[in-house]
């Protein structure tokens, strides 16, 4: 049984990391204020599943899911590159409630609130889709550490700390900011799609706000602009969220207790120590 | 080097910038001076591309850059400084400077000594003190090809001694008959390094000459004292 | 076109009205706390969601009369809505904090509470027990509660607007979204003015979550899409504009509804999502024209 729990909980960190290194990536390391991340990684989630759940086999349709993901990624960034501050932000949550509903009425595709059950497994032991999910990871954790101390990263980190200063030094930033969002849009399908294949469902509520909560108090827990902040933000926040098992009273209220506990770290890191642990920049 | 023709530039009703046309000659120094509000920053926001005019043409180096991209007029030639310094806070020196030019460690130590930064590359742009900022600024401009270098208002908010640096800083690019174009107040700074003097009235160029010959003409001295 | 007859029109706009009603309330309190204190509150809908769970409290599990009850839950909503400024909010603004920062609180507030409610109160609908008539125009058919709703929302926009234009606490208000340096060397403390503006939305909210919940019934996360929608309303008028939460409220009350002759129901939410995209990228100061923060 410990063992069993050991094993989801060490799949769903691995997979976590690789959805908060990307949002670290758009926001931390780019500036760009994606409230709409989770929306990517839920796209991820239904194409992968989408694809699956009609034969096709799975190293093709994460890849397309992430791709699914990063082209859309990409319009919208195209779209919205030359809103700032508040629009932004406002247009990206817009993305979360489009999402919601767009998934709940195009039946046809989704089946609706009712989700797509029976997602097949990209490997039957759970031993092995940790150790899987966990390689993969720590991949992206590799890959992302060297682009962000890359030229390609600095001149990311360039736009993020003054994009007018950025271009005035001969960088495209509107081809770099685009660039940020596609990979960390095609990383958060990725990590949608390892999620659907780890818990075989997927539904409307993966783009729910709660969810885009966790992540985010995780991201900011560990720091904005920090890689190896975000692992570590991702294990802190998992432990203290899963310490609330032993407290709570029945199944049925673990998720909302959870969600509460996210929502707090989030407002404490805010108030208390906003850049989190190993953070280099404010949020 | 740098030919602006009649160009003008409105806000909301409001003629910033009229019919404003002048030149910078290659290898010299130019100031561009007049009363607050006469539009200099918007020239210069309009030269490197932030601001597009209404009308009117601009040409470096016999290339029309009036319509192009702020990046494009970069790499065309054109490095500027901004009033308020725009350094990269959470970046240290050293990355700054990479981002102006991909230097060796070398040219960049040289450049801060050259600059009168005496800090180690390391150091985060947030810890220097404003006046250090303003030197980053400067030499992470210098550090970019160019032909053309656009500093507005230097010597603005920064304390004597960084203000006596920024003097010598621009005697050595005279010497080194570098072309600027510079944005000041200081009477006494500009007197020592320009060669032409450009003044800038509500929008309009009034007079362009020597400093000996500005200084004492009657009508900028009206535009600042006002009648 | 439709396969409805044209018949059900005035039933719609009707529809439209009430719905436009509720909307309007909702985002009011958003856009006059954007206004003033220059952030999306979104734990707005907390206070609309608690409010119409405490009228539960008091009217159902405690067998308050309804008066008494919906005055009690208003009063503790209000506190509560202050207490989230003076709690949350205000530490945030000493420490400098970005209105990216305070949004982002506001929606981690918005899902605290939600989950609250539902650990509180438990997953399941509730109902409040409260007798409605409805009354037959012919054309249309409209309850009680529904007129109620309609009545309320002109009665208290009107009664914001008088605060804002007539009073001193208004004039502080405008001095204060207008220009911060400013209002302060004139003499105006501006956390006291926040507050107030609290106590204001918080009213707002307040008073929306009891009709909401008379009219739809309650369930925990009832919160988030009315106070989307309330967002949506508040871009389509001009955020930061109360006027424009008004005009917004009803403009996307009516499409939502009239729009039901063209498609089928469920795609509700799309319509209103669209007019959201259409705003934001191609006309963001609203139908009032209002200007963002974001512009100096």
């Amino acid at each position: 049984m410990i063992h069993e729990y050991l094993l989801q909980f060490l799949t769903l960190i691995s997979i976590y990391i690789i959805a908060v290194i990307s949002l670290n990536l758009a926001i931390g390391f780019t500036g760009l204020l994606n409230l709409g991340h989770m929306v990517f990684f839920g796209i991820g989630a239904y194409t992968s599943a989408i694809l699956t759940l009609h034969g096709m086999p799975w190293y093709i349709a994460i890849f397309i899911a992430g791709l699914t993901a990063s082209i859309l990624g990409i319009i919208i960034a195209g779209i919205t590159s030359k809103l700032k501050g508040d629009y932004l932000a406002m247009v990206t949550l817009g993305l979360v409630f489009i999402a919601i509903a767009v998934s709940r009425n195009w039946s046809s595709l989704t089946r609706g609130a009712l989700g797509l059950p029976g997602v097949p497994d990209i490997v039957r032991n759970n031993f092995h889709y940790m150790i899987f999910t966990l390689m993969i990871s720590a991949f992206c954790a590799l890959i992302f550490y060297r682009l962000v101390n890359s030229e390609t990263g600095k001149i990311f980190q360039a736009i993020r700390d003054d994009e007018t200063a950025a271009a005035i030094l001969g960088k495209n930033t509107y081809f770099y900011k685009i660039l940020s969002v596609a990979i960390s849009t095609f990383f958060a399908g990725i990590a949608g799609s390892l999620f659907v294949h780890h818990i075989n469902f997927v539904d409307p509520t993966i783009f729910e706000l709660e969810f885009f909560i966790m992540i985010l108090a995780m991201l900011i827990a560990g720091g904005l602009g920090s890689i190896k902040g975000s692992i570590a933000g991702v294990f802190v926040l998992s432990i203290l969220s899963e310490s609330v098992r032993f407290i709570s009273f029945s199944p049925a209220l673990l998720g909302a207790f959870r969600d509460m506990v996210f929502a707090v770290a989030l407002i404490a890191i805010l108030l208390f120590k906003p850049r989190g642990v190993f953070g280099k920049v404010d949020v | 080097m740098l030919s602006l023709k009649n160009i003008s530039k409105s806000f909301g009703g409001v003629r910033s910038v009229n019919k404003c046309t002048f030149k910078v000659e290659p290898n010299t120094i130019s100031s561009l001076i007049g009363p607050n509000g006469a539009g200099k920053t918007t020239v210069f926001n309009i030269v490197s591309g932030l601001t597009k005019p209404d009308s009117g043409a601009i040409r470096l180096l016999d290339k029309d850059i009036t319509h192009l991209p702020v990046y494009k007029i970069a790499q065309a030639g054109i490095s500027r400084t901004f009033q308020l310094t725009k350094v990269f806070r959470n970046m240290s020196i050293r990355d700054n400077l990479l981002i102006a030019k991909n230097a060796d460690e070398k040219e960049m130590k040289e450049m801060l000594e050259n600059i009168y930064l005496h800090k180690p590359l390391d150091t985060i742009a947030s810890e220097l003190s404003y006046g250090q900022q303003r030197l980053l600024e400067i030499a992470r401009a210098l550090l970019m090809p160019h032909s053309l270098l656009m500093l507005d208002e230097p010597t603005a908010g920064v304390n004597p001694k960084i203000r006596r640096e920024l003097k010598q800083i621009l005697k050595k690019l005279k010497k080194e008959g570098k072309t600027v174009l510079l944005i000041e107040h200081d009477m006494e700074f500009i007197m020592g390094v320009s060669d032409f003097v450009i003044v800038l009235n509500e929008g309009r160029v009034l007079k362009i000459g020597k400093p000996k010959d500005i200084i004492k003409d009657k009508k900028v001295l009206e535009a600042y004292l006002g009648k | 076109m439709s396969s409805i007859s044209i018949a059900i029109l005035p039933q719609l706009i009707i529809n439209g009205l009430i719905a436009g009603s509720i909307y309007a309330l909702a985002a009011s309190g958003l856009s006059l706390v954007y206004y003033v204190v220059k952030f999306l509150n979104f734990a707005q809908g907390a206070v609309i969601t608690i409010s119409a769970y405490l009228f539960f409290l008091f009217l159902d599990l405690m067998g308050l009369n309804y008066g008494f009850a919906a005055l009690l839950a208003i009063a503790s909503s209000i506190i509560i809505a202050l207490l989230m400024n003076l709690g949350i909010y205000k530490p945030l603004r000493k420490r400098k904090a970005t209105n990216v920062v305070l949004m982002l609180s506001s929606l981690a507030l918005l899902i605290f509470c939600s989950s609250l409610m539902l650990a509180l109160f438990g997953s399941g609908t509730k109902t409040l027990s409260l007798q409605n008539k409805t009354f037959d125009f012919g054309l249309f058919t409209i309850t009680a509660i529904q007129i109620s709703i309609i009545f309320s929302a002109v009665l208290l926009l009107f009664l914001i607007w008088l605060i804002i234009k007539k009073t001193k606490l208004g004039k502080a208000m405008r001095a204060l979204a207008d220009n911060k340096e400013t209002a302060q060397v004139l003499g105006i403390n501006p956390e006291k003015v926040y507050s107030y503006t609290f106590i204001i939305a918080g009213a707002l909210g307040a008073i929306a979550g009891i009709l909401i919940g008379l009219e739809q019934n309650l369930y925990p996360r009832m919160g988030v899409p009315i106070i989307v929608k309330g967002f949506i309303s508040s871009v389509v008028g001009g955020i930061g504009s109360v006027p424009g939460a008004v005009v917004g409220g009803l403009f996307i009350g009516l499409v939502e509804n009239i729009g039901i002759w063209f498609l089928p129901s469920g795609y509700k939410d799309v319509v209103s999502f669209t007019i959201l995209l259409l705003f934001l990228l191609l006309k963001p100061k609203g139908i009032l024209g209002v200007r963002m923060r974001d512009d100096t």
